[in-house]
């Protein structure tokens, strides 16, 4: 276990931010922490980080308790903090160097410019950063995140301000870096994100968890299957084959709507629809799967 | 090379690659000039003995190092907060010591910068007199634990307060407060509450030993009692910047 955080509580100036906050992330899994804004997301990391001081419950983090104070956890983790600030008049290559000095691993020219590569910022290694975009800032993080190959990254919205390229482009790097066994603890409040990379989430609302496990089985559990319309072309074939689709949920004139188990991906079902002979000529999304799940739980609490 | 002293070289670079900083130093530069103009072009002033010339370019240079020393330690905290810079640092395996000893580090290199800055102007009014040396001399080391100790103090304001503004008003009402000698009258400081005031006030021990170096001639050796005083302020200063920033951390 990477990070394991139980019955979490913090008061900051007498107004409770945060009761019973839990979530459990192991190596090679990326962990959705959502919610809307102000549910606890930041002050959840930031405690973890013991950068705040909790009232009660426990952390553990890379197997210590003591939370981010002992030097060997900080040499292995990777934070990317909401408040995401660097020195302007550095260049991204000797930020990245002094950085990489700090955790004791001086990298060369060559080790930085790779670096750079991975989070395609490599074309401006000697820019000043103080002429970066936001995007291009947001990149610069993740690469001084990654200095010290961490075994768990927390990242706190590392896709904002990316283009829709961009964002693909880190989607790529945290799926490649969980595949290495990274644990990543993803903050976020895009859903897009979370759907096409966690297989883990908490959900966070008013500084509680009201959900947290497997995104499919809480999808499942909770009847929030993803929603699809599908325009036909033609009839159905007589013998078909509803392989994947949870349920065909209606008919409206040419627009089929089914429902898709959250544990499989669409892309895969329509292929083997179009396989065994489904005339579909257009694919949209409807709504259902973690939205649903989402919406229902945010909109109860708040209730 | 280790980490306080790769954080001070960064604290350095951002007094001296920043565009920040050099608008500080540039500040400094000009106020330093336009005072030294005013000793030797006015009509009045230029009558001023020379020892008096370098004795008031002296405390006017340990007052503006004392305000650039604050300014750059209220910056290497809570400025560093604010910009969102602190947090990664804080994070990474440098241990808190090693982070506030470099931003010390960073606060003992600006005062370094600007006495460097300030010697050809002790030289251009003192030059034709014969205390400039002493003068130099006794403004390093009474200047420097008075001017460090404000920047020190800076830093502990900067991780206690809400925001770099709040830091920044409390410490330039304690500074003026403390050079405040430089402003008031001989009779008001020979009052029995200024005199209490004088015995206790870093700034004033230094202003007081450069009196009884540059203009009575007296040895420095005999000015313990100044650097007594200077000495305990930089050690509380010490003291304060470390309780506070260990605060932060946290």
């Amino acid at each position: 276990m990477l990070l394991k955080i139980e019955d979490l509580r913090l008061s900051l100036g007498g107004n409770r931010i945060l009761h019973d906050v839990h979530l459990e992330l192991r190596g090679g899994q990326i962990y959705g922490l959502i919610g809307p804004n102000g549910a606890g997301k930041s002050t959840t990391i930031a405690a973890a980080l013991g950068l705040l001081v909790p009232d009660g419950g426990s952390i553990n983090i890379l197997g210590q308790t003591s939370g981010a104070d002992d030097p060997d956890v900080r040499r292995r983790l990777g934070v990317l903090p909401e408040k995401n600030g660097f020195y302007d008049w550095m260049t991204a290559e000797a930020y990245l160097m002094f950085f990489a000095s700090l955790y004791s691993q001086p990298l060369t020219q060559s080790q930085v410019a790779s670096r750079l590569t991975k989070v395609g910022l490599e074309p401006r290694a000697g820019q000043s950063i103080g002429t970066f975009s936001r995007g291009m800032r947001q990149r610069l993080g993740l690469a001084r995140a990654l200095i010290g190959d961490p075994a768990l990254l927390l990242l706190d919205e590392p896709t904002n301000g990316l283009d829709p390229r961009g964002r693909r482009e880190i989607h790529d790097l945290l799926l490649d870096l969980a595949k290495s066994g990274v644990g990543i603890l993803l903050c976020t409040h895009l859903l897009d994100d979370v759907e096409r990379l966690c297989q883990r989430i908490g959900i966070i609302v008013n500084g509680k968890t009201v959900a947290e496990g497997d995104l499919g089985e809480l999808i499942r559990e909770r009847g929030h299957l993803s929603r699809f319309h599908l325009r036909l072309a033609g009839e159905l074939p007589t013998d078909v084959d509803n392989n994947g689709i949870s349920s065909i949920v209606a008919r409206e004139g040419e627009w089929l709507i089914v429902e898709v188990d959250a544990g499989t991906r669409p892309d895969e079902i329509w292929r083997e629809l179009l396989f065994s002979g489904w005339p579909i000529v257009e694919i949209r999304r409807n709504g259902g799967g973690l939205e649903d799940l989402y919406f229902s739980l945010t909109e109860r609490v708040a209730a | 090379m280790n980490a306080t002293k790769l954080i001070a070289r960064k604290e350095a670079g951002e007094l001296l690659l920043n565009l920040r900083g050099l608008i500080w130093l540039m500040a400094v530069a000009v106020a330093l000039s336009a005072f030294g103009m005013l000793l030797i072009s006015d009509t009045e002033l230029s009558l001023l003995d020379n020892a008096q010339v370098v004795y008031d370019m002296a405390g006017i240079v340990t007052a503006l190092g004392a305000l650039l020393a604050l300014i750059v330690g209220i910056d290497a905290v809570a400025g560093e907060r604010e910009r969102g810079s602190l947090v990664p640092l804080l994070l990474t395996p440098a241990s808190r010591g090693a982070i506030l000893g470099g931003k010390l580090g960073g606060v003992a290199i600006a005062w370094a910068v600007m006495y460097a800055l300030s010697l050809p102007y002790l030289w251009a009014v003192g030059s034709t007199g014969q205390n400039m040396l002493d003068g130099m001399l006794v403004a390093a080391l009474l200047g420097t634990p008075v001017v460090l100790g404000f920047g020190f103090f800076g830093m502990g304001l900067g991780s206690v307060a809400g925001s770099a503004r709040a830091a920044l008003l409390v410490g330039l009402v304690t500074l003026v407060v403390s050079v405040s000698p430089l402003l008031l009258g001989p009779s008001l400081r020979q009052s029995a509450i200024g005199r209490m005031f004088d015995a206790v006030n870093p700034f004033s021990a230094a202003v007081n030993a450069y009196d009884a170096v540059i203009i009575d001639s007296q040895s420095i050796v005999a000015q313990s009692f100044h650097m007594l005083v200077a000495a305990i302020w930089l050690v509380l200063t010490l003291v304060f910047a470390r309780v506070s920033f260990r605060k932060i951390a946290r």
